[in-house]
C-alpha cells in the first residue's frame, strides 16, 4: 500500500532522511518509531504529500506522490501532531466542511457526517462548537474530520500526545476498528506503550536512517518462544543462585516473578518439571510475550 | 456551493454579523444624508464621498486583510495542512478563500459602490458607469494581490523555517512597493525609458495614448485595473497551486512579464518610439527581477535540483525548478538589444552612449540579483531581506559620495551613470562575478560558508 524507495530529504542547513526505503502492506497497522528529531515527522509528510523528497520515490495505494500529489492526498488522511480545529464551526459544520472539500458527493455528506462522528462518539455532540470540546474530544474531531471521506490510508503522527489514559484506551479503540476496517494504518510516536495495543508491524528510525532490520513484526502480544516467566510462592533467598546451579539461564528477576532464557531445543514443560523437582515452589509459570518495546530494543543496536 | 467559499460564509458573514454590519453602514448614510440635505447637488457629493470612504475602508483595507489572512490565518490556526490535502482544486480554493472570507467586507463595499454610482449618475457624470465597475476591480486587484502576497509569505516562511505572519507579509508588500517605486522613479533608471508616463493611470482625466490608440482615460483606467487584477487573481491561483504541491510549466509568470512590459512599452510610444518602449518593457522586467529575488524562497535544496536538472538536460524539470529572477532577467536583456538593434535600424538614436548606459544597467542588476542571493541564501535567511537591502543602499550610497567626489567617472563605477565608454559595464560586470561567487559558495554550502 505504501512503497518508500530511497528517499533523501533536505532541509535548508539539515538532511533529515538519508535513503529510507520500506514497504508497508494493505491492512497493516504500522508503529513508526524513533527518537525525538529522527526524522519520523519528516517521512509521515512526504508520504502525505505534503512535501516532496529531494530524492526518491514514494507510492500511496499505487500513486506517486510526486507525479499525481493530489490523488494521494484523496487516498489518506493525513493528522498531524499539532493541529488545529474551526473552533468557530460546530462539530456538525466542521466534518460537512471536511467531508464536502475531501470530495464526498454532497449526496452522502450527512451519511458521511454521521458515521464519522459515530465513529469517535461524538454523535451526541454535533451542534456543540468545536472550541468548547475538551483535549480528548478535540483528538477525536480531528481524526473524524480525517477519515470521513474513508481514505485507504491513515497516517497519526504522534496522536496520542497530550491525552489522558481514558482518552488514549479511546483512540487505540479506535484505531482497532479502523484497521479491522481494512485501512492501513501508520502511527507515529516515541512512546511504545501508546502503540502496544494495536501495532502489527514496526519501523524504527533513527538519525534519519532506517534502523534494525526496516519494517519488522511489532511484538503485539505475540508469544516468545525462547522465554518463559516463572512466579515463584516464597522465593528462598538463594533462588537465583539455585536456578543457576540447575543450568537455568535467569534473564531478569522483577520481584518474586524471574524471566528466563531457554535454551536453544529446551521445552518449557520440561524446563518446568526440572524446577519442581528441585523443590522450587512454582505459583505461575507463563510464555513470556514479546512486546513492542521488546522488539524495539531488539533492533535498536543493529 | 464551493466548499471554502461556504466555510467562509458560515465563519464570516453569519446573519448576527451582517445585521451589525448593516446598522454601522446605515448610521453612517443616515447621518450624512442629515448633515447635507440643503441641496440635491452637495446631498449628491456628500453621499458619493461617505460611499467612497466606506468602499476604501471596507473594500480596500478590511477585504485586502482578510484575503491575506484568509491564508495566513489558517497556518496560524494549524488547519493549512488539513486544507492543503483536501480534494479542492487551486482555483475553487483561490476565489473560495478571497471572495469568501472578505465577504463581509465586499458586502459593506459593494454599498460604497452603489451610492457613488447612484450619485454620480445623479449629477449627471459621464463616469457614472465605469467608475463604480474601477472601483469592483481595484478591490479584486489589491485583494488577489494579498492573497498573492501572503502566499508568498508562506513560501518564504517554510524555506526560512519560521511562521508566516500577517504583520511580516503586510510590512513586506509595504517596503517591496516602497523599494520598487523609488527605484523606478529614479531619474538614472528610468533614463531615456519615459515611465513616469506611468502616472497618466492615477488620474482619469482627459485620454490616455497607448500604442498609438487613443483612449478616455477613465476607460483605461478600468481596463488596466481589471487587466491588473486579472493578473493578480492570476499570480494567487498559481501560487495556491505551488502550495497545493501541484507542479507544471511555468506559463504564467513569463505571460505577464510579456504583458507588463507591452503594457509599459505601449504608455512610452507614441512620443518616444519603438526603442524607447522596448526600453520601458525592459526596465518594467528588470524591476520584476528585483522583485522576484525578494519574494522567492531561498530554497537552496530547489535550486541545487534545478542545477541538477540543467546539467542532465532534463528541461522539463529545469524550468519547473527555475528561480523566478530567470525569466525577467532574460527578458530584459532581449528586450533591451531589441531596442538598440531597433534604434541602429531606425536611426532613432546616437545609440553608443545609451548603449553603454544600458548595459552598465543589466550588469548592475546582474550584481544587485548577486548579493541578494548572498544575502537571502546565509546562516540566518530570516534576516537576509534586510541585509540585502543594507548592502545595496550602501553600494549605491559609496556610488553617489565617489560621484560627488570625483564626478561621473568615480560614480560610475559603483552606480550605473553616464561616464567613460565600459566604465559602468566593466565595474557592474567585475561586482557580478565577485557577488555571485560568494552567493554560489553558500547555496553549495552554507556551513561551510558561515564557519568561514
Amino acid at each position: 500500500m505504501i512503497d518508500v524507495r530511497d528517499v533523501v530529504y533536505d532541509y535548508p542547513t539539515l538532511r533529515a532522511l538519508h535513503g529510507v526505503s520500506c514497504t508497508v502492506e494493505a491492512g497493516a497497522v504500522l508503529a513508526l518509531v524513533g527518537p525525538n528529531g529522527a526524522g519520523k515527522s519528516t517521512l509521515m509528510r512526504c508520504i502525505a504529500a505534503l512535501d516532496a523528497p529531494t530524492e526518491g520515490t514514494i507510492t500511496v495505494a499505487g500513486l506517486d506522490t510526486q507525479a499525481d500529489p493530489r490523488a494521494v492526498h484523496a487516498a489518506l488522511g493525513y493528522l498531524p501532531d499539532f493541529f488545529g480545529l474551526y473552533d468557530e464551526l460546530s462539530i456538525r459544520r466542521s466534518l460537512t466542511y471536511a467531508a464536502r472539500s475531501r470530495g464526498v458527493a454532497d449526496a452522502v455528506v450527512a451519511e458521511a457526517v454521521d458515521l464519522a462522528a459515530a465513529r469517535v462518539q461524538l454523535s451526541d455532540r454535533l451542534d456543540q462548537r468545536a472550541g468548547e470540546l475538551s483535549r480528548g474530544l478535540r483528538q477525536r474531531l480531528a481524526i473524524a474530520q480525517t477519515i470521513v471521506h474513508r481514505p485507504r490510508v491513515l497516517l497519526l503522527d504522534e496522536p496520542a500526545a497530550g491525552l489522558d489514559p481514558e482518552a488514549r484506551r479511546s483512540l487505540s479503540d479506535l484505531i482497532l476498528k479502523l484497521a479491522a476496517d481494512g485501512m492501513t494504518i501508520v502511527v507515529s510516536s516515541h512512546i511504545l506503550a501508546e502503540l502496544e495495543d494495536y501495532s502489527t508491524r514496526m519501523l524504527m528510525i533513527r538519525d534519519g536512517r532506517v534502523a534494525g532490520g526496516g519494517v519488522v513484526a511489532a511484538g503485539g502480544g505475540a508469544r516468545d518462544e525462547a522465554r518463559v516467566r516463572a512466579t515463584f510462592a516464597d522465593p528462598p533467598a538463594d533462588l537465583e543462585a539455585r536456578l543457576v546451579a540447575l543450568g537455568v539461564a535467569v534473564e531478569r528477576r522483577t520481584g518474586d516473578a524471574v524471566v528466563i532464557a531457554l535454551a536453544p531445543g529446551e521445552d518449557a514443560a520440561a524446563l518446568l518439571a526440572r524446577l519442581v523437582k528441585a523443590d522450587l515452589r512454582i505459583c505461575a509459570y507463563e510464555p513470556v510475550t514479546r512486546t513492542l518495546e521488546d522488539a524495539y530494543m531488539a533492533q535498536a543496536p543493529r | 456551493m464551493n466548499p471554502e467559499f461556504e466555510r467562509n460564509l458560515w465563519l464570516e458573514a453569519a446573519p448576527r454579523r451582517i445585521a451589525w454590519a448593516a446598522v454601522a453602514v446605515g448610521v453612517i448614510y443616515g447621518l450624512t444624508a442629515i448633515s447635507a440635505t440643503r441641496s440635491p447637488d452637495l446631498l449628491a457629493t456628500a453621499l458619493a464621498t461617505a460611499g467612497a470612504v466606506v468602499f476604501g475602508a471596507c473594500g480596500l483595507v478590511w477585504g485586502a486583510r482578510a484575503a491575506g489572512g484568509a491564508v495566513l490565518n489558517e497556518i496560524g490556526d494549524r488547519t493549512w495542512d488539513f486544507q492543503r490535502l483536501s480534494a479542492l482544486a487551486p482555483w475553487a480554493m483561490t476565489w473560495g478563500k478571497l471572495l469568501g472570507a472578505a465577504s463581509l467586507a465586499w458586502l459593506c463595499a459593494l454599498t460604497g459602490v452603489l451610492v457613488v454610482g447612484v450619485s454620480l449618475a445623479w449629477q449627471g457624470r459621464p463616469d457614472a458607469l465605469t467608475t463604480p465597475l474601477f472601483m469592483i476591480a481595484l478591490a479584486l486587484l489589491i485583494q488577489a494581490i494579498c492573497m498573492a502576497a501572503a502566499l508568498v509569505g508562506v513560501r518564504k516562511a517554510r524555506a526560512e523555517g519560521r511562521t508566516a505572519r500577517s504583520a511580516g507579509v503586510a510590512g513586506g508588500l509595504l517596503i517591496g512597493v516602497v523599494l520598487l517605486f523609488g527605484v523606478a522613479t529614479s531619474e538614472g533608471f528610468q533614463r531615456g525609458a519615459g515611465l513616469s508616463d506611468l502616472s497618466r493611470l492615477f488620474a482619469s482625466k482627459g485620454e490616455v495614448a497607448w500604442w498609438g490608440l487613443t483612449v478616455p482615460a477613465s476607460s483605461f483606467r478600468l481596463l488596466a485595473t481589471a487587466a491588473f487584477a486579472a493578473w493578480a487573481l492570476a499570480g494567487a491561483w498559481r501560487l495556491m497551486r505551488l502550495e497545493l504541491q501541484m507542479q507544471g510549466a511555468p506559463v504564467v509568470w513569463p505571460a505577464f512579464l510579456v504583458f507588463l512590459a507591452a503594457f509599459a512599452g505601449g504608455l512610452v510610444y507614441p512620443e518616444a518610439g519603438l526603442p524607447a518602449a522596448q526600453l520601458a518593457g525592459a526596465l518594467v522586467c528588470a524591476l520584476c527581477a528585483y522583485a522576484a529575488a525578494f519574494a522567492e524562497p531561498a530554497d537552496r535544496v530547489r535550486l541545487r535540483l534545478f542545477a541538477a536538472a540543467v546539467v542532465r538536460r532534463t528541461w522539463a524539470r529545469a524550468l519547473r525548478m527555475a528561480p523566478a529572477a530567470i525569466a525577467p532577467v532574460l527578458l530584459a536583456i532581449l528586450l533591451t538589444a531589441k531596442a538598440f538593434a531597433t534604434a541602429a535600424i531606425t536611426r532613432h538614436w546616437a545609440i553608443e552612449p545609451q548603449l553603454w548606459q544600458a548595459a552598465g544597467l543589466l550588469a548592475f542588476m546582474i550584481r544587485d540579483l548577486g548579493v541578494v542571493a548572498f544575502h537571502r541564501f546565509g546562516p540566518r535567511p530570516q534576516r537576509g531581506d534586510f541585509g540585502a537591502v543594507l548592502t545595496l543602499a550602501l553600494l549605491y550610497l559609496a556610488g553617489g559620495i565617489l560621484g560627488g567626489m570625483f564626478g561621473h567617472d568615480g560614480g560610475a563605477l559603483f552606480a550605473p551613470l553616464p561616464g567613460p565608454p565600459g566604465f559602468s559595464l566593466g565595474s557592474g560586470a567585475v561586482q557580478a562575478v565577485v557577488a555571485w561567487w560568494l552567493a554560489a559558495r553558500r547555496i553549495r554550502a552554507p556551513e561551510a560558508s558561515a564557519a568561514a
